[in-house]
């Protein structure tokens, strides 16, 4: 059985929701233990859908499968001072709190950083809020579609003529994820030479900003702002557009390499190549209307994958636009063995999305996401509580 | 003061805008990163935005695009069509904790610098592999642009305007997500090494990394065989949510209201008490009529700045935030009290504000993001001298050779990146790619620029 990079690392998630929870799904795909401490109501993600037939019920998730695959689940009320005593027990043998509360939140439930350090010195305590726990916007509440507004990230996607679009799939929430997870490892790494943990503060705000192409820098530099244009680049390349095929969509991109005998060819008309518009790359970016004119009707008669094999044999770099029952069924992600299936009681097979990433000596693994407090009694066991308390911490509405 | 990758050396073959970010993140976290360019084959970003759009003389030492994803760094020039160029960096590997390249597929094996042949070298290095579509299966091979992998992830599928086609988000995606990705995997596998003295190969596929984005419509997929429609800037779970027009030209407040408690806050802060009840009332009703209550809230927010608004709505616990454009993003009080902008000083350009590449703030330490770009070249003697102990006649030669240098041959026809390295700015401005052309951005931003 493969060693994992992470083995004996040990998280206790008290995270909700999607941010602090994929970056724990991170951490558990590596083989850190991850307990996620949930309210005995379980984390409010397990209300979201989607569920199968569009039935809601705490354990059949499908986001909150995919979040949180591979990890243990107990339930603890840490509002009350008798969920923190447990809480503390199960903090003494740990070394990584996530958490996900607004700014002052933990503090208030004397959970802080500030006030667990002296207790638990080597604790790498990581918080993630939308806009972080400093600064005039911390007390804001938030979530994507705002951190992505204040990031500049959705002034400038969409078109022209109309609003600011913001990206699909709650990317502020996934970038804030990663952005903790490496924050994190950095703090491990941190922590093996000096013995210390430490408090680490993500915003999700900032970790869009970091992915910012040139946007800023425009500005800083030519004093330009950069505005939405139908996606375009800035830089003046063209076309590198998302066009509509016969089936579906395709990624039309000329690349160094493409313009102008490969397209002509692709498009089956090779006397296209002495065409200015194909010849001269200023022309095509500011007369991209007329070239469109030459490309759509070729493209609204042939299928996506058609033309992506006959492009990229042609070394022209066009893409595909999968969705995601294209993903599913994807023979590349097939062969690299993207998704695994996992089993789960109440879902049955369900393929996970599973490698992000690999890693030779210590593949990623993927398990099933936990019921609602399945956990609960083994992981308590193991930190000295006997059967009878058990049982009295549940009937007090503690666990 | 000990930082994270303090001591730890990284061999840097990547170029443009994934691989970067990944290593720039090591960078600022404490790592020795030597960035390997070619004479032939510089990294194409030292192109791209030239301060006051003037591409002049070593244009290529003073981009800001260059700036953003490569500072800190150190650079060597070795032009890999000489075979004496390969071996040197077979020397520097010994030197090199992780080696880090964003080739196709099997341009590595085709110089012998394939994981394997690394590990001959040194057993414990660490490789890292950024492409496309990753080192196996039927895509690998494929010519991968950034622009194209957003949309290949799935990402574009579920994102777009209310019955409108597919579109990508202005930057490349998946760029920056898969470099994050590759820094956490990499700082993976120094903890591993760490435990047990062992070193091993990453194999990161940037359209495998950004595919999790997607969970939600994976899942509906996988549970009920149903395609998510495009929802614009709607949300899955909460009703009013979307983007509404402010006073100007274009300005713009994003607005979601979770709850009743939100609601009615809402209602009161807009001085519209009598929206809280009737069909608006409840959680249903607000869903059934999301499109009148769009309108509705148009109608109040198309008369406010959207600041005013942003600050009114969250004082009273509605979660709103104005969108901002980049200028807005540069000059907004809540990121510089958060320093999120470090101010380089970059030589030959001046202070420019440049945004951080972790947004994350340390208790214990603080990343080392602050440092200038390397000039092309610009540490060859420092390191093939001071690590490999090359000789002053060996660098003499090398540089005549033009194996190693400090200015680019014209491997890409210059005219067409003339285009690149001065940008029509004007025109942009009339096709409307851009919003705005400040003079004044200096003063501005409070910067001063060297005229050169």
């Amino acid at each position: 059985m493969p060693d994992s990079a992470l083995a004996g690392i040990r998280v206790v998630d008290l995270s909700q929701g999607i941010a602090g929870p994929y970056c724990t799904r991170l951490l558990a795909d590596l083989g850190a233990e991850v307990i996620k401490v949930e309210p005995p109501e379980g984390d409010y993600a397990r209300r979201f859908g989607p569920f199968p037939d569009d039935i809601p019920h705490p354990d059949r998730g499908g986001l909150f499968l995919h979040l949180n695959a591979n990890k243990k689940s107990v339930t603890l009320d840490v509002e009350t001072q008798s969920g923190r005593v447990v809480l503390r027990k199960l903090l003494a043998n740990s070394d990584v709190l996530v958490e996900s509360e607004a700014p002052g939140v933990m503090a208030s439930r004397e959970l802080g950083y500030e006030q667990l350090k002296e207790a638990f010195p080597n604790l790498v305590y990581c918080s993630v809020t939308p806009f972080g726990q400093t600064g005039p916007y911390a007390s804001f509440k938030g979530n994507s579609l705002t951190a992505m507004a204040l990031s500049g990230l959705m002034y400038i996607t969409g078109d022209p003529d109309k609003e600011p679009l913001c990206t699909g799939g709650e990317p502020a929430e996934y970038f804030g994820a990663l952005h903790a997870w490496v924050a994190i490892l950095a703090a491990l790494e941190h922590r093996s030479q000096t013995s210390a943990g430490q408090h680490i503060d993500v915003s999700m705000l900032e970790a869009l900003g970091c992915a910012d192409e040139y946007n800023t820098t425009m500005y800083a530099y030519l004093g330009a702002i950069r505005k939405r244009f139908y996606s375009r680049h800035a830089i003046p390349t063209y076309p590198s557009e998302i066009f509509p095929c016969r089936d579906g969509s395709i990624v039309v991109i000329g690349g160094a390499t493409g313009f102008p005998l490969m397209m002509a060819i692709l498009i089956e008309q090779p006397e296209m190549e002495n065409n200015p518009l194909f010849q001269n790359l200023w022309l095509r970016f500011m007369q991209w209307e007329k070239f469109e004119e030459v490309l759509r009707p070729y493209l609204a008669e042939h299928d996506w994958e058609d033309l992506l094999t006959r492009a990229q044999e042609l070394r022209v770099p066009f893409a595909a636009v999968l969705d995601a029952r294209t993903l599913l069924e994807n023979p590349h992600l097939r062969e690299r063995g993207f998704f695994e299936e996992v089993e789960h009681p109440e879902l049955g097979r369900v393929p996970v999305a599973a490698h992000p990433f690999r890693m030779s000596e210590t593949p990623l693994r993927v398990r099933r996401s936990p019921l609602l407090g399945e956990h609960t009694h083994a992981v308590l066991a193991e930190v000295g509580y006997e059967g009878e308390d058990q049982l009295v911490l549940r009937e007090r509405g503690v666990t | 003061m000990t930082l994270p990758l303090t001591g730890v050396r990284v061999l840097d073959l990547t170029q443009v805008y994934a691989g970067p970010t990944c290593t720039r993140i090591l960078s600022d976290l404490g790592a020795d990163v030597i960035k390997l360019e070619g004479l032939r084959r510089m990294d194409i970003t030292r192109n791209f935005v030239m301060p006051e759009n003037t591409g002049k003389g070593d244009y290529w030492n003073r981009s800001g695009y260059f700036l953003l994803r490569n500072g800190g760094k150190k650079s060597i020039t070795l032009d890999f069509s000489d075979p004496e160029a390969v071996e040197l960096v077979k020397r520097l590997v010994p030197y090199a904790d992780v080696v880090a390249e964003s080739f196709t597929p099997r341009v590595m094996a085709k110089f012998g610098l394939d994981y394997e042949s690394l590990k001959a070298i040194k057993a414990e290095i660490i490789m890292i592999s950024l492409s496309g579509y990753g080192q196996t299966g039927p895509w690998r091979d494929f010519t991968a642009y950034g622009m194209g992998l957003e949309p290949a992830s799935g990402i574009s599928s579920v994102t777009g305007y209310r019955d409108g086609p597919p579109l990508r988000t202005g930057i490349s995606f998946t760029d920056p997500y898969s470099g994050v990705v590759g820094a956490g995997a990499v700082l993976a596998a120094l903890h591993y090494r760490r435990r047990t003295g062992k070193g091993q190969y990453i194999d990161l596929s940037e359209h495998e990394s950004a595919i999790p984005v997607t969970g939600f419509a994976l899942m509906d997929y996988a549970l009920n065989g149903r395609m998510e429609p495009r929802i614009g800037n709607r949300s899955h779970w909460y009703a009013p949510q979307g983007c509404y027009r402010c006073r100007g030209d274009d300005d713009w407040l994003a607005i979601t209201i979770r709850d009743d408690t939100e609601w009615e806050a809402f209602c009161h802060a807009t001085g519209h008490p009598e929206w809280e009840n009737g069909r608006f009332g409840d959680v249903l009703g607000r869903f059934q009529h999301h499109d009148e209550l769009d309108e509705l809230i148009s109608s109040w927010t198309r008369d406010q700045d959207q600041m005013e608004a942003m600050h009114l709505l969250q004082t009273v616990g509605v979660v709103a935030a104005a969108v901002l454009n980049p200028k807005q993003v540069l000059l907004d009080p809540h990121l510089r009290q958060r320093d999120f902008f470090d101010m380089i000083d970059q030589p030959d350009v001046g202070a420019r504000p440049v945004s951080r590449q972790l947004g994350a703030k340390f208790s214990a330490f603080q990343p080392d993001s602050a440092r200038p770009a390397p000039k092309l070249g610009e540490h060859n003697r420092e390191v093939l001298q001071g690590i490999l102990g090359l000789s002053d006649e060996d660098l003499a030669r090398l540089q005549e050779q033009k194996v190693i240098g400090d200015t680019p041959e014209g491997a890409v026809p210059l005219d067409v990146m003339r285009m690149f390295v001065q940008w029509p700015t004007t025109t942009f401005l009339q096709m409307g790619s851009i919003a705005g052309l400040d003079e004044d951005y200096r003063e501005q931003l409070g910067i001063g620029g060297n005229e050169k």
